[in-house]
């Protein structure tokens, strides 16, 4: 039980409570040391200091506080409450939930506590819990629609639809009138039944309650939509072929409302003049339509690809829309389609004679679009590309378009400090357009120029960010920036700086997940209950985005480095140089930290005394104690940090290649070899012919066969799961074989030199057959990158030699100089 | 290129695509607020065509537009209001902004009743001038002196949706639905809000992403 206070101090309890909520934390916790001078021992005074302490950013003072609050009162519910909200503010939910638990059998009746439970239980998508504690809530206030809602969200999430159907209908049966029309929470109330029921495939029961209940609901794009789809569904296709056509006239622009139309009218994939005249029909009751003149192109061939795509191109041309390249490269997946597109170009740009004065019409468009054509990847003629890009150039020089497409064209000729000269020459060409400005960044970045980046950028930022460009960029979960910049970090060896911003994107999604947290209450508010769902969805798998993925794995490969090489401080005395070097580049990066510390404290003297902070709360902005990233760097545990990034990768994304192939190397330098097999298992489901797949089977059966310490029953598991190599076989020659096999491409000829390195072999050879890569027919100079960089790792006496072989056979590629 | 309904998987991409292209940005949450908020208003454009990398891409956004209604009203009409547009450089001339724009309008007056639709535009965005005046119809209400960051003025503009009403009672009469579709029942909830009950002040709050989504509804935008 609450200690009893005094009336005086039982106030003064009231304003520490409300000074919590106002953010008045200095007033908060003075107030209670009022009352802790008098009653030391106050259980829940305590707790509440121990929260404001908390929000103060003092974690550690407030969890000891909080642990001594409830040593001097275990039977108080605000202790046990805070308990749990300290441990919920440390993100260590479990904990959290316990202390919830406590709190709320000293007092079932609280709302409040029952309410935090339940976010916290849907949060961490307990949701048996979350059921549970939603039905609680719902006896404790039947009368609130709200909480018959969440109970029904509650066993949608857990997966019983019959159940979440049945409490929307128990509810709508207490209701003695039907709601108005204009009620948004019941309009959404009933497209959400209504979802629930066609979930459980029962299509005809969905059309019924829509075409009863949901006549005049205010979402008229989802009744639209759900009508069609169950009328399709139930094969009333004439029907659900008027319902389509209703769509494409409030959309034409949908490609999806086309195919169902056609498949609704019986119309099969090889009647193509029929297909074709549906979106006839509707290019021309829309002339400003470009889904119905552009999407036949995808299914027609021969000579009616050939007239459909001149008259689209025509058209495009003449109106000089930048995108039509990007619109039609994807048909070149098809040889034919990729022969005529450029003809009808060629053919277009011939036509057009001298009086094509204009800059972006006609005859520019038409070279703009054969510079791209010849700039992309299935079709590249670079010299060719360059050739149109050239002649447009002459037409408009001030154009960012084809200025930024030579630009392009030189970062594919791997000349890449050229490029970012071009890219930023594009830039200046019109100042005010950021996405211009992004792509000189962008470029800058790939020439590992960070600073000339952060300048670029920094002109398009907040310029009242206290802490610069890079802050507002952070502040502002600028993903793409963070990546390139810490990719470039990596390039230049700089692995603080590096890790710091690839730590900075994990971090951002780390916020991305919280950021849910509001709106499990929010949501119910608002009553928008589908889109709710549609997010928790999605936060489930939030980390398989391709922006997760790309810094996680490049952050990993930088701690297999540092895991791969412990003794650098010159401890086994061969590299000297290096070592050196190492820490010459740590003594200038603790100056350059000092100096950041310096201007810091400088700024802070500056600041006016009666602005204290910029807002009358007492909010702490947390400062960075580690701006250059050498925590990180100096990490005792790389491949436990590895870990971190790389669990959630293998969770949402077992199919990606990549990962599995992280994986696999992260878990075998840990010595954890059943979940490196695991690893490569899945990476040889995914693509048995992958290169990479070869040399971690032989750098696998290599690390086996040496392993030494094994248990037995481990060693039982690898033997029955792992039987691509068997022990006896001489993996050398194994080695030899792949070799042979793909003597000709590149990717398998770096897999096979990189397994001979594993295994040993004669360094002379090794060296030598790096050295020949550069004879292969097929070999591009992203393979050279990639081998110059493997003899750089090796240490290789050849890595001059290389280079120079390297560069005599591409002279413009920056980065091997 | 494809306008639908953004979805809240979109988001990461529109946060890229408007960071790539515009100086107002918002953090993720600022976005999920409107996502959840108004689901109906906020539309892209995607290029599905695009060749897939992996088996976890994500579409890629070439334009979006990002809508909601004034959650208090000063004058006390429901009225949408566009928090960004934007459209990738590389996919201009194509109509999308407007077509991305006519989709908002629509469901701003089917779901919500908006009477009208407001915008804040750079008085120096000659291409995002046209495009609402000329091709819209929205007019300019006011100059609003170092609206942006920057201290760049905008013009606060407006676009009456009676016609879109009229188009769709007309549409519904057709249908032949008894007359029934003119009675627009009772007003409730927030679309019936005494104006005079709604503060008129903007409050400003930090940016911060640590923010309730409480914060985020009296987000002052000239801050962004």
């Amino acid at each position: 039980m609450p200690q009893p206070l005094n009336s005086k101090e039982q106030a003064l309890f009231r304003l520490v409570v409300r000074s919590y909520e106002d953010k008045q934390y200095k007033k908060g916790v003075k107030t209670a040391d009022q009352i802790l001078k008098k009653f030391p021992k106050h259980g829940d005074t305590m707790a509440m200091k121990a929260l404001i302490l908390n929000a103060q950013g003092r974690t550690e003072e407030a969890f000891a506080l909080g642990k001594e609050a409830l040593t001097a009162d275990m039977k108080s519910h605000v202790c046990w409450h805070v308990y749990g909200l300290l441990y919920r503010a440390a993100k260590n939910f479990e904990e959290a939930s316990k202390a919830y638990k406590f709190a709320l059998k000293l007092e079932p009746e609280s709302a409040q506590i029952q309410r935090d439970l339940a976010v916290l239980q849907v949060q961490m998508r307990d949701y048996p819990g979350y059921i549970q504690s939603r039905r609680a809530m719902l006896q404790a206030r039947p009368q609130i629609r709200q909480n018959w809602t969440a109970l029904s969200i509650a066993y949608h999430l857990d997966g019983n639809l019959t159940e979440a159907e049945k409490v929307l209908s128990a509810y709508e049966g207490t209701l003695k009138q039907t709601p108005s029309r204009l009620d948004l929470e019941h309009s959404e109330s009933v497209m959400y039944k209504n979802s629930l029921i066609a979930e459980q495939g029962e299509y005809q029961k969905a059309l019924d309650h829509l075409e009863d209940a949901a006549k005049y609901n205010l979402d008229r794009l989802a009744v639209m939509e759900a009508r069609a789809e169950y009328l399709q569904k139930l094969g009333r296709n004439e029907e659900a072929a008027k319902a389509y056509r209703a769509l494409l006239d409030r959309n034409p622009d949908h490609q999806a409302y086309y195919e169902k139309l056609t498949q609704a009218l019986g119309i099969s994939d090889d009647d193509v003049k029929a297909r074709k005249a549906i979106y006839d029909e509707y290019a021309a009751k829309f002339p400003r339509c470009d889904a119905a003149r552009r999407l036949p192109l995808d299914f027609l061939s021969g000579d009616e690809f050939e007239e459909a795509a001149e008259s689209y191109l025509t058209l495009m041309l003449n109106k000089g829309v930048p995108s039509t390249f990007a619109n039609l490269k994807h048909l070149y997946s098809d040889d034919f389609k990729k022969e005529v597109l450029p003809e009808l170009a060629e053919n277009y740009l011939e036509s057009q004679g001298a009086d094509a004065s204009s800059k972006d019409k006609g005859e520019a468009a038409a070279l703009y679009f054969l510079a791209q054509h010849y700039n992309y990847r299935l079709s590249r003629d670079l010299d060719q590309a360059d050739e149109y890009v050239n002649k447009a150039i002459e037409k408009d020089p001030k154009s960012v378009d084809y200025n930024m497409t030579k630009a392009r064209i030189l970062k594919h000729r791997g000349d890449i400090k050229k490029a970012a000269e071009a890219m930023d020459y594009a830039r200046t060409l019109d100042l005010r357009d950021r996405y211009i400005n992004s792509k000189a960044a962008k470029y800058h970045l790939r020439n590992n120029d960070n600073e000339k980046a952060l300048k670029t950028v920094g002109l398009f930022t907040r310029a009242d960010t206290v802490g610069g460009p890079l802050v507002d960029l952070l502040d502002m979960q600028c993903v793409w920036f963070l990546t390139e910049d810490g990719e470039a970090y990596a390039r230049r060896g700089n692995t603080g700086l590096a890790l710091k911003r690839l730590q900075a994107v994990a971090n951002i999604f780390d916020v991305w997940q919280e950021d849910q947290f509001d709106f499990h209450t929010f949501s119910l508010r608002k009553g928008q209950i589908r889109a709710y769902v549609d997010m928790i969805r999605w936060e489930d798998h939030i980390r398989d985005h391709p922006f997760y993925s790309r810094a996680a794995l490049a952050a990993i490969n930088i701690y297999l480095d540092l895991a791969a090489k412990p003794a650098e401080n010159g401890v086994n005395g061969e590299d000297t140089d290096e070592a050196l070097a190492k820490k010459k580049a740590a003594k200038k990066a603790k100056k350059e930290q000092q100096r950041l510390e310096r201007e810091a404290a400088e700024k802070q003297a500056k600041q006016d005394p009666n602005k204290a902070s910029s807002s009358q709360t007492d909010e702490v902005k947390k400062k960075d104690d580690d701006p250059l990233g050498l925590k990180l760097a100096a990490t005792e545990d790389p491949l436990g940090d590895a870990v971190k990034l790389l669990a959630p990768l293998l969770q949402v994304c077992p199919k990606s290649l990549e990962a599995q192939h992280a994986g696999f190397e992260v878990y075998l330098l840990r010595g954890k070899y059943i979940l490196a097999l695991r690893c490569l298992r899945a990476a040889i489901e995914i693509d048995p012919s992958s290169p990479k797949v070869h040399e971690q089977t032989i750098a696998f059966r290599h690390a086996l066969n040496h392993a030494t310490d094994l248990p037995a029953k481990v060693l039982e598991v690898l033997k029955e799961e792992f039987k691509a190599i068997e022990p006896s076989e001489d993996l050398k020659k194994v080695n030899d074989a792949f070799q042979a096999k793909h003597k000709s491409s590149p990717p398998h000829q770096l897999a096979a030199l990189r397994a001979q390195h594993i295994l040993g072999e004669d360094k002379a050879r090794t060296n030598k057959e790096v050295l020949a890569l550069l004879e292969l027919p097929e070999i591009e100079f992203a393979h050279a990158l990639e081998a110059l960089e493997l003899l750089q790792k090796w240490r290789s006496s050849e890595i001059e030699t290389f280079r120079k072989a390297a560069i005599a056979k591409w002279p413009q590629v920056t980065r091997l100089e | 290129m494809d306008i639908r309904l953004l979805t809240n998987a979109d988001l990461p991409l529109i946060q890229h695509a408007n960071l790539e292209n515009l100086p107002e940005n918002y953090f993720l949450k600022y976005y999920l607020y409107h996502s959840l908020s108004w689901p109906q208003l906020s539309f892209v454009a995607v290029d599905v065509s695009r060749p897939q990398k992996s088996p976890y891409d994500y579409p890629k956004i070439v334009g979006y537009v990002l809508a909601k209604m004034e959650e208090e009203p000063s004058d006390g009409i429901p009225h949408g209001h566009i928090t960004s547009l934007s459209v990738m450089r590389t996919h201009r001339r194509l109509g999308i902004a407007e077509k991305l724009m006519r989709q908002s309008q629509l469901a701003m007056v089917e779901t919500y009743q908006a009477k009208y639709v407001s915008l804040h535009v750079r008085v120096s965005n000659v291409a995002a001038r046209h495009l609402y005046e000329d091709t819209l119809g929205f007019k300019n209400e006011k100059t609003e002196a170092k609206y942006y960051a920057d201290g760049e003025d905008a013009f606060s503009m407006r676009l009456d949706l009676d016609d879109i009403r009229k188009q769709i009672n007309e549409a519904q009469e057709q249908e032949g639905q008894n007359g029934e579709a003119a009675d627009e029942g009772e007003a409730v909830g927030e679309v019936g809000r005494d104006p005079k009950a709604a503060s008129e002040r903007q409050v400003k709050v930090a940016v911060g992403r640590s923010l309730g989504v409480g914060d985020l509804v009296e987000k002052d935008e000239s801050k962004h």
